[in-house]
């Protein structure tokens, strides 16, 4: 390992010139992380934010008023299906809460309550009473509750399309987020929804679907048409175009920067590497007089580069945890902000393009080393 | 082992193409094991040219060069670098002590080249550093020392692989009456106790007289080779 043993000596006679590129890798290669990290838990935070908690597929019967048959073959090909986290069938009930001389109109979704917390994470938004979906049971939004001054516990009566009365008890309320929705939204149970619209078993009003990787769901949303043609799918990324273009934009903006950070750690090797070799050919040519060959000469630019490649990742990882870790304790636990989590593929992804580049870059000084003739080194002399 | 050690017949050497300067002009020599030679000759003559020859560091534009009975203008740069590290020393004007490494390892380089045995090459190194006075120095760094202690570092590191040949090409160039009497009484110390061989170029006629056969090189011819009178 002589070249090994030649490439550290060589970097540890110019200490400060070492140091500096190594720092300059680590910078390059902490704001990789930094803002790989930082990008990619924003965009998750904005997805979280804005679908944590709606349907992310829905899918209904094709003629319009029908139920969907949420028949074997269906539930299955959802099963079966890695990226789907969540499925929840329900019935729609349409109702008019009438109280004196008040009404209001309540759309009632009906499903298993623990399904229906799945999607719409109606545990954590409870305002009030406890989370509970029994037959008789319902849950309503917080501006419907303050306007008709209903609370948890109270039984309030509803009239139905049927024009059929129902008394329900408030289990409790919920902020969904959308005054809209705190008005107008509610939920109950599965018995109340299929004895409400007198379904059969399978029958469903929609099948709400919600996916672990949300910018799957054109993909699924094809497969499942072509399988089962009369049900219709709503897909998010076609109801919330602009939504989708603002995510794709942030992506598209992190990806330019990390290419313009790469090439710029890239350069600073290369001319780092190219100086070093410039200034090193003297001791390259006595050592190839002495009987060092070509291709081991070589060999000790791409060591340099690999030395200063692995350090410089290796300080870059640190400096990248590290910011990222400052941010979390300073903006990132400001209210209303979001927490930044190290994107483990990316930390490893940004190391390994750190090793790489370096190790590229060393190639055009360790040929020109290579080439290097002896006769050249003695015959300039001193 | 044949006692013919090398072999140059007709070796030319042409510089440029547009302005041709012939450096070496049918040059045919030849060496012994265990010789002790001098090149002598002006300035500009041509007795780089011929060291860097025999010496497999360049090759000749025509004419052939044998080490050892192999023909090596045939060899590849790999080849040639192995006989360089094996069978040659060298010794230049300018020390080429590499600063990043301390005396002993810079004694050591050819060994390290080679790859040999490193518990037998490290003792050998301290008796070669011990031989030019040079023990206790061992760790200091190559640009720690004085002119003449480099040169004798790089005589050490020219005899650390047990070569068959040293060619020095004016390795006393830079160094004063002292230091240049230390380091030729080295070289046929060397000589005698190793029967190493040597080809010292010199322009320094006293010198020459000091070793056993002269050769004379003007305008890229030899001119002259004769047994020193002494
Ligand atoms: N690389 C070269 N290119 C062109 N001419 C050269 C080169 N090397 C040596 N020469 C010429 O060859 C001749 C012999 O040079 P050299 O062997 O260095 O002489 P000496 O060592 O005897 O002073 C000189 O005229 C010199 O200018
Ligand atoms: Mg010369």
């Amino acid at each position: 390992m002589l070249s090994l043993r030649i490439a550290v000596r060589f970097l540890l006679k110019s200490p400060i010139q070492t140091v500096l590129i190594v720092a300059g890798i680590a910078v390059g290669i902490a704001v990789q992380i930094f803002v790989g990290s930082l990008i990619a838990s924003l965009q998750s935070f904005l997805i979280d934010q804005t679908l944590g908690s709606s349907p992310h597929l829905t899918l209904t019967a094709k003629a319009k008023g029908e139920f969907i048959d949420y028949n074997q073959a269906l539930r299955i090909k959802l099963k079966k299906n890695a990226v789907v986290k969540a499925v929840v069938p329900q019935r729609t009930v349409s109702a008019i809460f009438v109280k004196g001389s008040q009404s209001a109109p309540l759309s009632i979704k009906c499903a298993d309550a623990t399904k229906l917390d799945s999607i719409y994470k109606l545990k954590s938004k409870l305002k009030g009473g406890d989370y509970s979906l029994g037959d008789n049971e319902i849950i309503v939004g917080s501006d419907f509750a303050s306007g008709q001054n209903v609370r948890p516990g109270d039984m309030i009566k509803l009239t139905l399309a049927s024009r059929a009365v129902k008394e329900l008890r408030v289990s409790s309320i919920v902020d969904l987020g959308n005054k809209q929705a705190n008005e107008t939204v509610a939920f109950a149970g599965t018995g109340f929804g299929r004895a409400a619209l007198g379904a059969s078993v399978n029958r469903y009003s929609a099948v709400e679907i919600q996916l672990s990787q949300v910018f799957q769901s054109t993909a699924i949303a094809k497969n499942l048409a072509g399988a089962f043609p009369d049900i219709t799918i709503t897909d998010w990324q076609i109801e919330q175009k602009s939504l989708l273009s603002g995510l794709q934009a942030q992506s598209s903006s992190t990806f330019m920067i990390q290419f313009f950070v790469l090439i710029a750690v890239a350069l600073g090797i290369a001319s780092t590497l190219s100086i070093s070799a410039i200034q090193k050919t003297r001791q390259i040519g006595i050592l190839k007089a002495l009987g060092m060959t070509d291709g081991r000469s070589g060999t000790i630019f791409l060591w340099q580069g690999l030395f200063l490649g692995f350090l410089g990742s290796l300080g870059g990882l640190l400096l990248g945890l590290g910011l990222i870790a400052i941010f979390s304790v300073t903006a990132g636990a400001k209210p209303g902000s979001f927490p930044i989590t190290p994107q483990t593929t990316f930390v490893i992804v940004s190391v390994g393009i750190g090793l790489a580049v370096a190790m590229l870059s060393a190639i055009l000084p360790s040929r020109r080393t290579a080439r290097l003739d002896p006769i050249e080194v003695i015959q300039s002399g001193g | 082992m044949a006692d013919r050690l090398l072999q140059a017949n007709g070796i030319t050497k042409v510089y440029g193409s547009l302005a041709p300067t012939v450096a070496l002009n049918d040059v045919t020599v030849s060496l012994d094991h265990g010789e002790f030679v001098s090149l002598v000759g002006q300035s500009g003559s041509g007795k780089s040219t011929l060291l860097n020859m025999l010496g497999l560091l360049d090759t000749p534009t025509s004419g052939e060069v044998r080490l050892d009975d192999l023909k090596t203008n045939d060899l590849g740069k790999r080849a040639r670098a192995g006989l360089r590290n094996r069978r040659l020393g060298f010794v230049f004007q300018f020390h080429y002590l590499l600063p990043e490494f301390s005396v002993l390892e810079n004694v050591l380089m050819p060994t390290l080249i080679s790859g040999d045995n490193k518990a037998d090459a490290l003792s050998y190194g301290h008796e070669v550093l011990e031989l030019l006075g040079l023990s206790g120095l061992e760790n200091k760094s190559a640009t720690e020392l004085s002119g003449g202690q480099k040169q004798r570092v790089a005589i050490g590191r020219a005899l650390m692989n047990k070569p068959a040949l040293v060619l020095a090409d004016e390795p006393t160039g830079n160094l004063d009456t002292t230091n240049t009497d230390q380091v030729f009484r080295l070289f046929r110390q060397i000589n005698k106790d190793l029967g190493t061989a040597f080809l010292i170029v010199t322009h320094d006629r006293r010198i020459a007289q000091q070793t056993d056969r002269i050769l004379e090189i003007q305008d890229g011819k030899l001119i002259q080779d004769v047994l020193s009178p002494v």
